[in-house]
């Protein structure tokens, strides 16, 4: 019986290794290949729709050239880890691929990226982008190594119905931490089973623990991450008790979802796809993009959500000025360093960014517009109710310190305020834990007290 | 000097179904009660699986399907989800099981036939080899790879999941070829054989159960690993089931629980079909007696 | 004559050579290159990534000082200690001892559930894992039956939860490697014992454990170190949360090197488990060796 079986096996796996050599390797040697490697999610198509119309628009215009595309599957913390150990080998490195911003100065340090500026100074369309954002494309030498495709702001989405069954005043505008707590309050006092207002922690959603809680808290206290006039990361600062202080009452009092949901990385899924169409939640901090997973054509399209939705700046700490503080990311388009073909996979670059292409993706992704032409058209413009309250913020918007230690920073942050959800450690505990973490990654002469 | 080691220690595998331990009557009510609770306990886990595969509105709970159908697995079985993961899962697999059976084989030999001072601390080299925790050395190995360029490629991939599963397999085949009497293979040199072809058209025939149960066993633990090719093999293309199944999870795991259920399911079915081949040749060990004992 | 001898003792050896050559650049290397990298600043991004410096000791410094380090260490011991070596190695001994009291066909039975969780994809395992234990997963449901409140037992009791879900998936290996061993048992000894008036407890414990002791110190070595490096199950279960209460020396590492991009720290830990795993190793060896002549 047996011996039956282990000589089918042995013949099967003759087979499969014959089958095997014959499946084609890398594909066209001669011909030339782009290689591109971006993100692509269930609930993130808009990236690929861009490069499969680029793809085309690209090989019709360069016979003999062929695109390979890499999507990647995977939140952004995967993606980020996917890319960095593909770009580590030149073998593996995509030539032209999606990064983000944050990781920009560490990757050029680095030597992942290709200086870009003598081809930005012959791109004709490259005076179309916004100034702020081509910032986000530079590295210490002051050179660009990356193109923006959009930006984001952050703000406070509610819904409606929760909030007028609660008998808040509408439209909703904060004016201080106090007035959101009390808010809260009201909303879970009105209707128990409601999630009031949510603001994520922890380590599982990665930046979004940052961008979207974090740092609004901490940018209105007055404090900050980084001392850009001396260099140095800040350290002790009450700023940082207090906001952890602020995630402890949220957490504590029930009036943010259970610290065990905040700490699956997919919870804002549930956040966007089943609470907020649900009327199930009152508020969460989210970025300018939430329309698009729920436009027509979106993830979790939910007609009707342009009236029972509204946006509202975050407030500072006490109402101080400038009264509202957001926060900025976005992503770029960049070259690999050792790509083969620079001047291609340049060209390639140029092609997804056209104008077309841009608008497109800006409106399917919701992002806020770097370049003029796009702002300026008018279907971007009537995308969404929204687009004219989140594209106000980037008056007061905030971005991340563009260090190379950066990434590991962030993630010290965001250990920290896992720390004080959970309870295993109480805010001033937690921001001590932080300090000594910062002096351990950045050395301790590169911190400041504040 | 060496000397060929006179006749064959224990057959493992072969000795089961020994008479009855006493007091098999006596004590087998209760010894069926404990089991039966016990292996309730283990299969628990899998009902969700298997309830959840057949539920096209399934959730983390487990619950009678209220209308069971196959959507979620007419959902997964396409060429990108499906098909194409578990080819380079095959291929990930039999490769490995392949190289791993030609280089234990080849080391066995020697390490069965000659006696040398060199064996013992051999052995007990490649016993402590089977104990390195992989998850350790990927970080390293991650790095030999992009060194070496070997980044993003099924055979090199190959080549690192057998040299992990090498130890495990040399143990086992030494002690399967132990087990092939000497004299038999004495009988062939006599007729003129040389100590190749009396390896192959003797002793490798003989071995064939156990080396099938070798293959089958590297097979399974190759087919079953998700964090070397996770690290190691980088495109789309090239994923075994096991990571694209990961990267589901992470996508659809908050949405798609039924389809998650039945993508695993799909996945794991040929390794337990495999596994109930040997299982069924050779008795319930796994012949993992003769894997184990010293 | 002497030299003639030799060659000839080399030649014959030279099929292990594959073998051999596959380990030592597989395993052997990178197991120095991880020594070797502790010792730098290697970095996935920034600027030590392609040109990594010198740092000495710094990176064990580092480790001493992180508050992290010693829980994880502990997590470690905890995880092995509760699921390998007691977990699994007890319940798989206590498995094949019923199945030999038991009805055939009810060891068949049992011996196939148990082995089934063990022949599943570990990626697979692991969710399997992960829904029953999740919030509204089977146990939740089954212990509901009684009245018994949901609980969050990944976030409230990650450790108790993946050293369950780590003996459910590994105890088949003991069970196979004692049924094997207990066949091995001579009948006759059991039987004189029994004759003797010695009850089943006694002869378990007089009989027939010290004639399978080396199976047993075999057996708890390897599911020592495979448990050492288990990494999957707890990365699908709970990544090493809440607030690292899961974090064992593998996700650890795993944490540092890819996910912080920080690789000579990242493989700093690694090398403290592999050398965790020559202690163990080494000491059962020892354990094997004394009772061989």
């Amino acid at each position: 019986m047996l011996r039956r079986a282990s000589k089918t096996v042995s013949l099967l796996a003759a087979a499969v290794l014959a089958l095997a050599a014959c499946t084609p390797g890398n594909p066209a040697e001669g011909n030339k290949t782009i290689k591109v490697a971006y993100q692509k999610t269930d609930s993130f198509t808009a990236l690929d729709t861009m490069f499969q119309d680029a793809k085309k628009e690209f090989e019709a215009a360069n016979q003999g050239v062929t695109v390979e595309l890499q999507p990647i599957q995977g939140n952004d913390d995967d993606y980020g880890t996917k890319l960095a150990l593909a770009l580590r080998s030149p073998s593996t490195a995509p030539d032209v691929f999606y990064e983000d911003t944050f990781k920009v100065r560490s990757d050029v340090d680095a030597g992942y990226l290709l200086n870009l500026d003598g081809r930005l100074a012959g791109w004709g369309e490259w005076d179309k982008f916004d100034d702020a954002a081509k910032e986000a494309g530079k590295a210490d030498d002051g050179g660009t190594y990356a193109v923006p495709l959009g930006t984001d702001t952050r703000a406070i989405w509610y819904n409606r119905k929760v909030f007028e069954a609660a008998g808040v005043a509408l439209p909703w505008r904060p004016s201080s931490w106090q007035d959101i707590l009390d808010t809260a309050r009201k909303i879970k006092a009105a209707s128990p089973d409601v999630i009031p207002f949510n603001m994520y922690a922890g380590k599982g959603t990665g930046e979004g623990t940052v961008m979207q809680g974090f740092y609004e808290l901490l940018y209105g206290t007055g404090a900050g991450l980084y001392d850009p006039d001396s260099k140095k990361w800040v350290v002790g600062s009450t700023g940082f008790k207090d906001s952890l202080t602020f995630l402890k009452t949220l957490y504590s009092e029930n009036l943010a979802v259970a610290p065990a949901e905040a700490l699956d990385p997919n919870v804002w899924k549930k956040v966007f796809g089943e609470w907020f169409p649900k009327a199930k939640l009152g508020a969460a901090v989210e970025g300018s993009y939430a329309p698009s997973f729920w436009q027509d054509g979106g993830s979790y399209a939910w007609p009707g959500y342009e009236q029972e939705m509204g946006v509202a700046p975050f407030p500072t700490q006490n109402g101080g000025a400038p009264g509202a503080v957001s926060m900025s990311g976005g992503w770029t388009l960049a070259v690999g360093a050792e790509t083969k073909q620079p001047d291609l996979a340049f060209n390639f670059l140029t092609t997804a960014l056209n104008a077309k292409n841009s608008l497109a993706f800006t409106v399917a992704s919701s992002q806020i517009a770097v370049r003029s032409d796009v702002a300026a058209d008018p279907s971007y413009q009537s995308a969404n109710p929204f687009v004219k309250d989140v594209s106000g913020l980037v008056a007061v918007t905030r971005f991340r310190p563009a260090t190379s230690d950066y990434p590991r920073i962030s993630a010290a942050v965001q250990e920290a305020t896992e720390a004080v959800i959970t309870g295993s450690r109480t805010p001033e505990q937690a921001a001590a834990d932080y300090d000594t973490a910062v002096a351990g990654i950045v050395g301790g002469d590169k911190t400041i007290r504040k | 000097m060496t000397i060929p080691k006179q006749a064959a220690r224990r057959r493992p595998g072969r000795q089961l179904r020994r008479r009855p331990a006493p007091g098999h009557t006596r004590g087998s009510a209760w010894a069926d009660g404990a089991l039966l609770l016990i292996g309730a306990c283990f299969l628990l886990p899998l009902l969700w699986l298997v309830l959840g595969s057949l539920d096209p509105a399934a959730g983390h709970g487990t619950k009678v399907p209220q209308q069971p159908g196959l959507e979620n697995f007419a959902a997964v079985l396409t060429p990108e989800l499906l098909f194409r993961p578990l080819w380079n899962s095959l291929l990930l697999s039999a490769g490995t099981g392949m190289v791993t059976l030609a280089a234990a084989v080849l080391a066995a030999y020697p390490l069965s036939r000659y006696r040398s001072r060199f064996n013992t601390p051999f052995m007990y080299g490649i016993l402590f080899g089977t104990c390195l925790p992989v998850t350790a050395i990927m970080v390293p190995v991650y790095g030999l790879f992009v060194q070496l360029r070997l980044l993003d490629s099924l055979p090199a991939t190959v080549l690192f999941l057998a040299a992990t599963s090498l130890p495990m397999a040399i143990w086992m085949t030494r002690n399967f070829m132990d087990a092939v009497p000497l004299a038999l293979e004495e009988a062939a040199w006599v007729d003129g054989a040389s100590r190749l072809a009396a390896l192959r058209s003797i002793v490798l025939p003989l071995m064939r159960p156990g080396l099938g149960v070798v293959f089958i066993f590297v097979f399974i633990q190759a087919w079953g690993n998700f964090f070397v090719p996770f690290v190691l093999l980088l495109s789309e293309a090239r994923q075994p089931a096991a990571v694209s199944i990961f990267s589901f999870f992470g996508q659809h795991g908050a949405v798609a629980y039924g389809q998650l259920a039945a993508f695993s399911i799909l996945y794991s079915i040929p390794v337990l079909a495999l596994y109930v081949i040997v299982a069924r040749g050779s008795g319930n060990a796994l012949a993992l007696a003769g894997a184990v004992r010293g | 004559m002497a030299a003639n001898h030799r060659t000839r003792q080399l030649l014959r050896y030279l099929p292990v050579l594959p073998a051999v050559l596959l380990l030592l650049v597989f395993l052997a290397g990178p197991v120095l290159w991880a020594f070797h990298s502790s010792l730098t600043n290697a970095g996935l991004t920034g600027r030590y990534a392609r040109n990594p410096e010198w740092v000495g000791l710094q990176n064990y410094q580092r480790l001493l000082q992180d508050p992290v380090f010693p829980l994880s260490l502990a997590l470690t011991v905890l995880f092995v200690a509760g699921s390998a070596i007691v977990g699994q190695n007890v319940l798989g001994l206590a498995l094949a001892v019923l199945m030999r009291r038991a009805r055939p066909v009810v060891s068949a039975t049992v011996g196939t559930a148990v082995v089934a969780a063990w022949v599943l994809p570990e990626i697979v395992a692991a969710f399997a894992a992960y829904a029953f234990f999740s919030r509204d997963g089977t146990l939740n449901q089954l212990l509901g039956q009684f009245g018994a409140a949901e609980t969050d037992w990944l976030y409230t009791v990650p450790m108790a939860a993946v050293i369950l879900a780590n003996i459910w998936r590994g105890t088949a290996f003991s069970m196979l490697v004692y049924r094997a061993a207990l066949d091995g048992v001579p009948a006759e000894l059991t039987e004189a014992a029994h004759m003797d008036g010695a009850g089943p407890w006694q002869r378990l414990a007089f009989i027939t454990l010290p004639v399978i002791r080396g199976s047993i110190a075999t057996n708890l070595m390897l599911v020592t170190l495979q448990t050492l490096a288990v990494f999957t199950l707890i990365w699908v279960m709970t990544a090493g949360g809440p607030a690292n209460g899961s974090t064992t020396l593998p996700v650890l590492a795993y944490q540092e090197a890819f996910k912080f991009g920080d690789i000579g720290y990242g493989t700093a830990v690694a090398s403290v488990l592999i050398l965790i795993g020559a202690v163990f190793g080494a000491a059962y060896l020892r354990l094997l060796r004394e009772r061989k002549p």
